[in-house]
Protein backbone atom coordinates (compact mmCIF):
# COMPACT_ATOMS: atom_id res chain seq x y z
CA UNK A 1 0.00 0.00 0.00
CA UNK A 2 2.84 2.43 1.05
CA UNK A 3 4.29 1.73 -2.47
CA UNK A 4 1.09 2.10 -4.07
CA UNK A 5 0.95 5.65 -3.15
CA UNK A 6 3.63 7.18 -4.91
CA UNK A 7 2.86 5.84 -8.18
CA UNK A 8 -0.69 7.17 -7.66
CA UNK A 9 -0.13 10.83 -6.70
CA UNK A 10 2.74 10.89 -9.98
CA UNK A 11 -0.42 9.76 -12.15
CA UNK A 12 -2.90 12.12 -10.68
CA UNK A 13 0.04 15.21 -11.43
CA UNK A 14 0.51 13.77 -14.45
CA UNK A 15 -3.61 13.96 -15.47
CA UNK A 16 -3.66 17.81 -13.16
CA UNK A 17 -0.44 18.84 -15.45
CA UNK A 18 -2.43 18.14 -18.28
CA UNK A 19 -5.47 19.39 -17.20
CA UNK A 20 -3.72 22.84 -16.75
CA UNK A 21 -1.60 23.11 -20.07
CA UNK A 22 -5.09 22.21 -21.96
CA UNK A 23 -6.85 25.39 -19.41
CA UNK A 24 -3.64 27.14 -20.37
CA UNK A 25 -4.17 26.62 -24.48
CA UNK A 26 -7.85 27.58 -23.87
CA UNK A 27 -7.19 30.39 -22.40
CA UNK A 28 -4.63 31.65 -25.04
CA UNK A 29 -7.12 30.76 -27.50
CA UNK A 30 -9.59 32.96 -25.61
CA UNK A 31 -6.68 35.93 -25.73
CA UNK A 32 -6.09 34.94 -29.58
CA UNK A 33 -9.80 35.94 -30.73
CA UNK A 34 -10.30 38.71 -28.32
CA UNK A 35 -7.45 40.45 -29.94
CA UNK A 36 -8.87 39.61 -33.59
CA UNK A 37 -11.94 41.12 -32.30
CA UNK A 38 -10.36 43.93 -30.54
CA UNK A 39 -8.04 44.75 -34.15
CA UNK A 40 -11.68 44.46 -36.15
CA UNK A 41 -12.74 47.51 -33.54
CA UNK A 42 -9.89 49.65 -33.44
CA UNK A 43 -10.14 49.24 -37.77
CA UNK A 44 -14.02 50.37 -37.69
CA UNK A 45 -13.16 53.23 -35.06
CA UNK A 46 -9.75 54.55 -36.66
CA UNK A 47 -9.45 53.49 -40.28
CA UNK A 48 -12.94 52.61 -41.79
CA UNK A 49 -13.77 55.05 -44.51
CA UNK A 50 -17.05 53.45 -45.62
CA UNK A 51 -15.05 49.75 -46.68
CA UNK A 52 -15.80 47.97 -43.56
CA UNK A 53 -19.10 46.53 -44.43
CA UNK A 54 -20.79 47.89 -47.40
CA UNK A 55 -24.22 48.66 -45.25
CA UNK A 56 -22.73 51.42 -43.18
CA UNK A 57 -21.53 53.47 -46.25
CA UNK A 58 -19.86 56.27 -44.29
CA UNK A 59 -21.80 56.05 -40.69
CA UNK A 60 -18.96 53.97 -38.95
CA UNK A 61 -16.43 57.10 -40.03
CA UNK A 62 -18.73 59.96 -39.49
CA UNK A 63 -19.79 58.84 -35.46
CA UNK A 64 -16.16 58.50 -35.09
CA UNK A 65 -15.01 61.07 -36.42
CA UNK A 66 -14.25 63.35 -33.27
CA UNK A 67 -12.76 60.72 -31.72
CA UNK A 68 -10.35 59.82 -34.82
CA UNK A 69 -9.24 63.24 -35.02
CA UNK A 70 -8.34 64.09 -31.72
CA UNK A 71 -6.65 60.64 -31.03
CA UNK A 72 -4.71 61.75 -34.13
CA UNK A 73 -6.02 59.23 -36.91
CA UNK A 74 -5.99 60.43 -40.34
CA UNK A 75 -9.47 61.68 -41.35
CA UNK A 76 -10.91 63.34 -44.63
CA UNK B 1 -4.21 34.62 -18.73
CA UNK B 2 -8.33 35.86 -18.39
CA UNK B 3 -8.08 37.71 -15.12
CA UNK B 4 -5.16 40.03 -16.91
CA UNK B 5 -7.77 40.04 -19.76
CA UNK B 6 -10.44 41.30 -17.98
CA UNK B 7 -7.93 43.69 -16.33
CA UNK B 8 -7.46 45.48 -19.28
CA UNK B 9 -10.64 45.51 -20.75
CA UNK B 10 -11.89 47.43 -16.95
CA UNK B 11 -8.85 49.65 -17.26
CA UNK B 12 -8.92 50.39 -21.00
CA UNK B 13 -12.78 50.70 -20.65
CA UNK B 14 -12.38 53.17 -17.89
CA UNK B 15 -8.91 55.24 -19.58
CA UNK B 16 -11.07 55.90 -22.47
CA UNK B 17 -14.06 56.97 -20.69
CA UNK B 18 -12.30 59.03 -18.89
CA UNK B 19 -10.07 60.97 -22.22
CA UNK B 20 -13.84 60.73 -23.81
CA UNK B 21 -15.30 63.12 -21.19
CA UNK B 22 -12.55 65.22 -21.20
CA UNK B 23 -12.15 65.99 -24.32
CA UNK B 24 -15.89 66.73 -24.38
CA UNK B 25 -15.42 69.12 -22.31
CA UNK B 26 -11.85 71.10 -23.42
CA UNK B 27 -11.95 69.68 -27.19
CA UNK B 28 -15.24 70.05 -28.60
CA UNK B 29 -15.55 73.50 -28.27
CA UNK B 30 -12.35 73.89 -30.43
CA UNK B 31 -13.42 71.28 -32.97
CA UNK B 32 -16.41 73.62 -33.44
CA UNK B 33 -14.91 76.34 -33.74
CA UNK B 34 -12.82 74.55 -37.03
CA UNK B 35 -15.85 73.04 -38.67
CA UNK B 36 -17.18 76.22 -38.58
CA UNK B 37 -14.20 77.98 -39.96
CA UNK B 38 -14.19 75.21 -42.60
CA UNK B 39 -17.65 75.64 -43.71
CA UNK B 40 -16.82 79.38 -43.77
CA UNK B 41 -14.00 78.89 -46.17
CA UNK B 42 -15.42 76.44 -48.52
CA UNK B 43 -18.22 79.21 -48.70
CA UNK B 44 -15.07 82.03 -49.84
CA UNK B 45 -14.52 79.20 -52.24
CA UNK B 46 -17.53 78.48 -54.00
CA UNK B 47 -19.54 82.00 -53.67
CA UNK B 48 -22.21 81.50 -55.93
CA UNK B 49 -24.09 79.37 -53.93
CA UNK B 50 -22.74 76.17 -55.20
CA UNK B 51 -23.58 73.36 -53.23
CA UNK B 52 -21.09 73.02 -50.16
CA UNK B 53 -20.15 68.97 -51.35
CA UNK B 54 -17.54 68.87 -48.70
CA UNK B 55 -19.83 67.35 -45.97
CA UNK B 56 -23.18 66.07 -46.44
CA UNK B 57 -23.78 65.72 -43.01
CA UNK B 58 -25.18 62.30 -41.66
CA UNK B 59 -25.07 62.69 -38.30
CA UNK B 60 -25.51 66.26 -36.20
CA UNK B 61 -22.77 67.49 -34.55
CA UNK B 62 -24.38 66.78 -30.50
CA UNK B 63 -24.41 63.17 -32.17
CA UNK B 64 -20.98 62.94 -33.17
CA UNK B 65 -20.21 64.47 -29.31
CA UNK B 66 -21.62 61.68 -27.93
CA UNK B 67 -19.81 59.40 -30.89
CA UNK B 68 -16.44 60.79 -29.83
CA UNK B 69 -17.00 59.09 -25.65
CA UNK B 70 -18.05 55.82 -27.03
CA UNK B 71 -14.95 55.96 -30.15
CA UNK B 72 -12.63 56.06 -27.49
CA UNK B 73 -14.46 53.36 -24.74
CA UNK B 74 -14.99 50.88 -27.69
CA UNK B 75 -10.90 52.09 -28.54
CA UNK B 76 -10.05 51.92 -25.22
CA UNK B 77 -11.66 48.57 -24.93
CA UNK B 78 -9.48 46.90 -27.98
CA UNK B 79 -6.23 48.39 -26.72
CA UNK B 80 -7.03 47.11 -23.06
CA UNK B 81 -7.13 43.90 -24.84
CA UNK B 82 -4.11 44.34 -27.11
CA UNK B 83 -2.41 45.24 -23.77
CA UNK B 84 -3.15 42.39 -21.85
CA UNK B 85 -2.25 40.03 -24.49
CA UNK B 86 1.24 42.10 -25.04
CA UNK B 87 1.76 41.85 -20.92
CA UNK B 88 1.09 38.39 -20.40
CA UNK B 89 3.67 37.46 -23.66
CA UNK B 90 6.35 39.96 -22.16
CA UNK B 91 5.83 38.42 -18.59
CA UNK B 92 5.09 35.21 -19.75
CA UNK B 93 8.41 33.58 -17.81
CA UNK B 94 7.60 35.18 -14.63
CA UNK B 95 3.81 36.25 -13.90
CA UNK B 96 4.40 37.05 -10.34
CA UNK B 97 6.20 39.59 -10.47
CA UNK B 98 4.64 43.17 -8.43
CA UNK B 99 1.98 44.22 -10.93
CA UNK B 100 2.31 47.41 -10.02
CA UNK B 101 5.57 49.00 -11.22
CA UNK B 102 5.01 46.48 -14.28
CA UNK B 103 1.72 48.07 -14.83
CA UNK B 104 3.92 51.85 -14.85
CA UNK B 105 6.51 50.79 -17.11
CA UNK B 106 4.46 48.87 -19.41
CA UNK B 107 1.97 51.85 -19.78
CA UNK B 108 4.88 54.12 -20.18
CA UNK B 109 5.89 52.40 -23.28
CA UNK B 110 2.15 51.53 -24.71
CA UNK B 111 2.16 55.25 -24.32
CA UNK B 112 5.15 55.77 -26.09
CA UNK B 113 4.63 53.22 -29.38
CA UNK B 114 0.90 54.44 -29.77
CA UNK B 115 0.51 57.44 -28.77
CA UNK B 116 3.68 60.06 -28.27
CA UNK B 117 5.81 58.51 -30.98
CA UNK B 118 3.14 58.44 -34.02
CA UNK B 119 1.95 62.23 -32.34
CA UNK B 120 5.57 63.54 -32.73
CA UNK B 121 5.54 62.14 -36.64
CA UNK B 122 2.46 62.85 -37.65
CA UNK B 123 0.69 65.24 -35.51
CA UNK B 124 -3.14 65.73 -34.75
CA UNK B 125 -5.49 67.40 -37.32
CA UNK B 126 -8.60 69.28 -36.31
CA UNK B 127 -11.42 68.84 -38.43
CA UNK B 128 -11.45 70.40 -41.38
CA UNK B 129 -7.93 69.72 -41.86
CA UNK B 130 -7.60 66.69 -44.29
CA UNK B 131 -8.03 65.91 -48.16
CA UNK B 132 -10.31 63.08 -48.76
CA UNK B 133 -8.22 61.99 -51.05
CA UNK B 134 -5.18 61.72 -49.66
CA UNK B 135 -6.52 59.81 -46.80
CA UNK B 136 -5.47 56.49 -47.48
CA UNK B 137 -1.90 57.51 -47.90
CA UNK B 138 -1.91 58.98 -44.40
CA UNK B 139 -3.89 55.65 -43.06
CA UNK B 140 -1.01 53.74 -44.42
CA UNK B 141 2.03 56.42 -42.89
CA UNK B 142 0.01 56.75 -39.74
CA UNK B 143 -0.30 52.63 -38.79
CA UNK B 144 3.62 52.38 -39.98
CA UNK B 145 4.16 54.85 -37.75
CA UNK B 146 2.36 52.54 -35.01
CA UNK B 147 3.62 49.46 -35.82
CA UNK B 148 7.80 51.17 -36.14
CA UNK B 149 6.67 52.25 -32.20
CA UNK B 150 4.94 49.25 -31.17
CA UNK B 151 8.10 47.12 -32.71
CA UNK B 152 10.46 49.89 -31.13
CA UNK B 153 9.23 49.57 -27.46
CA UNK B 154 9.98 45.99 -28.06
CA UNK B 155 13.41 46.38 -29.16
CA UNK B 156 14.24 48.69 -25.60
CA UNK B 157 12.94 46.18 -23.92
CA UNK B 158 14.96 43.64 -25.38
CA UNK B 159 18.08 45.87 -25.20
CA UNK B 160 17.20 46.23 -21.19
CA UNK B 161 16.71 42.34 -21.03
CA UNK B 162 19.77 41.18 -22.66
CA UNK B 163 21.88 43.69 -20.50
CA UNK B 164 20.75 42.34 -17.63
CA UNK B 165 24.70 41.81 -17.02
CA UNK B 166 25.62 45.58 -16.90
CA UNK B 167 25.42 47.85 -14.67
CA UNK B 168 21.55 49.74 -14.00
CA UNK B 169 22.47 52.74 -15.39
CA UNK B 170 24.13 51.69 -18.63
CA UNK B 171 21.03 49.68 -19.15
CA UNK B 172 18.68 52.47 -19.12
CA UNK B 173 21.24 54.58 -20.47
CA UNK B 174 20.91 52.17 -23.52
CA UNK B 175 17.15 51.71 -23.63
CA UNK B 176 16.44 55.06 -23.64
CA UNK B 177 19.35 55.47 -27.06
CA UNK B 178 17.17 52.83 -28.68
CA UNK B 179 14.19 54.90 -27.40
CA UNK B 180 15.49 57.98 -29.28
CA UNK B 181 16.75 55.81 -32.55
CA UNK B 182 13.23 54.56 -32.87
CA UNK B 183 11.81 58.30 -32.80
CA UNK B 184 14.50 59.28 -35.01
CA UNK B 185 13.40 56.28 -37.18
CA UNK B 186 9.78 57.51 -37.76
CA UNK B 187 11.51 60.20 -40.12
CA UNK B 188 12.18 57.67 -42.07
CA UNK B 189 8.45 57.67 -43.24
CA UNK B 190 7.26 60.21 -46.10
CA UNK B 191 5.78 63.85 -45.03
CA UNK B 192 2.39 64.17 -44.32
CA UNK B 193 1.47 66.04 -47.60
CA UNK B 194 -1.97 67.85 -46.30
CA UNK B 195 -1.84 71.94 -45.77
CA UNK B 196 -3.03 72.83 -43.14
CA UNK B 197 -5.21 76.21 -43.77
CA UNK B 198 -6.11 76.63 -39.55
CA UNK B 199 -4.80 79.55 -37.12
CA UNK B 200 -1.51 78.72 -35.73
CA UNK B 201 -3.35 78.86 -32.16
CA UNK B 202 -6.01 76.75 -32.75
CA UNK B 203 -3.84 74.21 -34.34
CA UNK B 204 -1.68 74.08 -31.18
CA UNK B 205 -4.27 74.36 -28.80
CA UNK B 206 -5.69 70.99 -30.80
CA UNK B 207 -2.48 68.48 -30.46
CA UNK B 208 -1.81 69.85 -26.93
CA UNK B 209 -5.92 68.64 -25.47
CA UNK B 210 -5.15 65.84 -28.09
CA UNK B 211 -2.02 64.77 -27.00
CA UNK B 212 -3.11 65.30 -22.90
CA UNK B 213 -6.30 63.19 -23.68
CA UNK B 214 -4.14 60.47 -24.47
CA UNK B 215 -1.51 61.32 -21.71
CA UNK B 216 -4.68 61.00 -19.36
CA UNK B 217 -6.12 57.68 -21.01
CA UNK B 218 -3.09 56.09 -20.14
CA UNK B 219 -2.49 57.59 -16.56
CA UNK B 220 -6.17 55.95 -16.00
CA UNK B 221 -5.21 52.77 -17.25
CA UNK B 222 -1.78 52.58 -15.72
CA UNK B 223 -3.41 53.73 -12.46
CA UNK B 224 -6.59 50.81 -13.19
CA UNK B 225 -4.48 48.10 -14.52
CA UNK B 226 -2.03 48.01 -12.14
CA UNK B 227 -4.38 48.68 -8.85
CA UNK B 228 -6.51 45.59 -10.06
CA UNK B 229 -3.24 43.60 -10.22
CA UNK B 230 -2.60 44.66 -6.98
CA UNK B 231 -5.75 43.68 -5.25
CA UNK B 232 -5.58 40.51 -7.22
CA UNK B 233 -2.79 39.35 -5.39
CA UNK B 234 -3.99 41.08 -1.46
CA UNK B 235 -7.36 38.37 -2.58
CA UNK B 236 -5.28 35.53 -3.68
CA UNK B 237 -2.93 35.49 -0.65
CA UNK B 238 -5.99 35.06 2.03
CA UNK B 239 -6.87 31.95 0.15
CA UNK B 240 -3.23 30.18 -0.38
CA UNK B 241 -2.57 30.84 3.31
CA UNK B 242 -6.65 29.56 4.28
CA UNK B 243 -5.24 26.16 1.97
CA UNK B 244 -1.84 26.17 3.53
CA UNK B 245 -3.57 26.25 7.26
CA UNK B 246 -2.29 29.59 7.83
CA UNK B 247 -5.30 31.31 7.83
CA UNK B 248 -6.28 30.61 11.71
CA UNK B 249 -3.23 31.60 12.68
CA UNK B 250 -3.19 35.56 10.53
CA UNK B 251 -4.45 38.60 12.38
CA UNK B 252 -8.15 39.30 11.80
CA UNK B 253 -8.27 42.67 9.67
Amino acid sequence: MSTATPAHSSAQSGTAAIQSATIETRDWLIAAAAAIVALIALYAVFMDNGSLISATGDYLHEFAHDGRHLFGAPCH
Amino acid sequence: MLPLLGRGMVAGALGGLAAGLFSLLLAEPLMDKAIRAEEARSHEHEPAGGAVQHHEELFSRSTQHAGLVIALVVAGLAIGVLFAVAYALVHRRDPRGNPWPRALAFCAAAFCAVSLFPALRYPAAPPGVGDAGTVGDRQEMWLGSVVLGVLGMFLVWQVYVRLAARPVPVRQCAAAVTAVAVLALLWALPDNPDPVPVSATLLWDFRMLSLASHVLMWAVFAGVFGGLGLRALRTKAPVTAAATGYASAAPVR
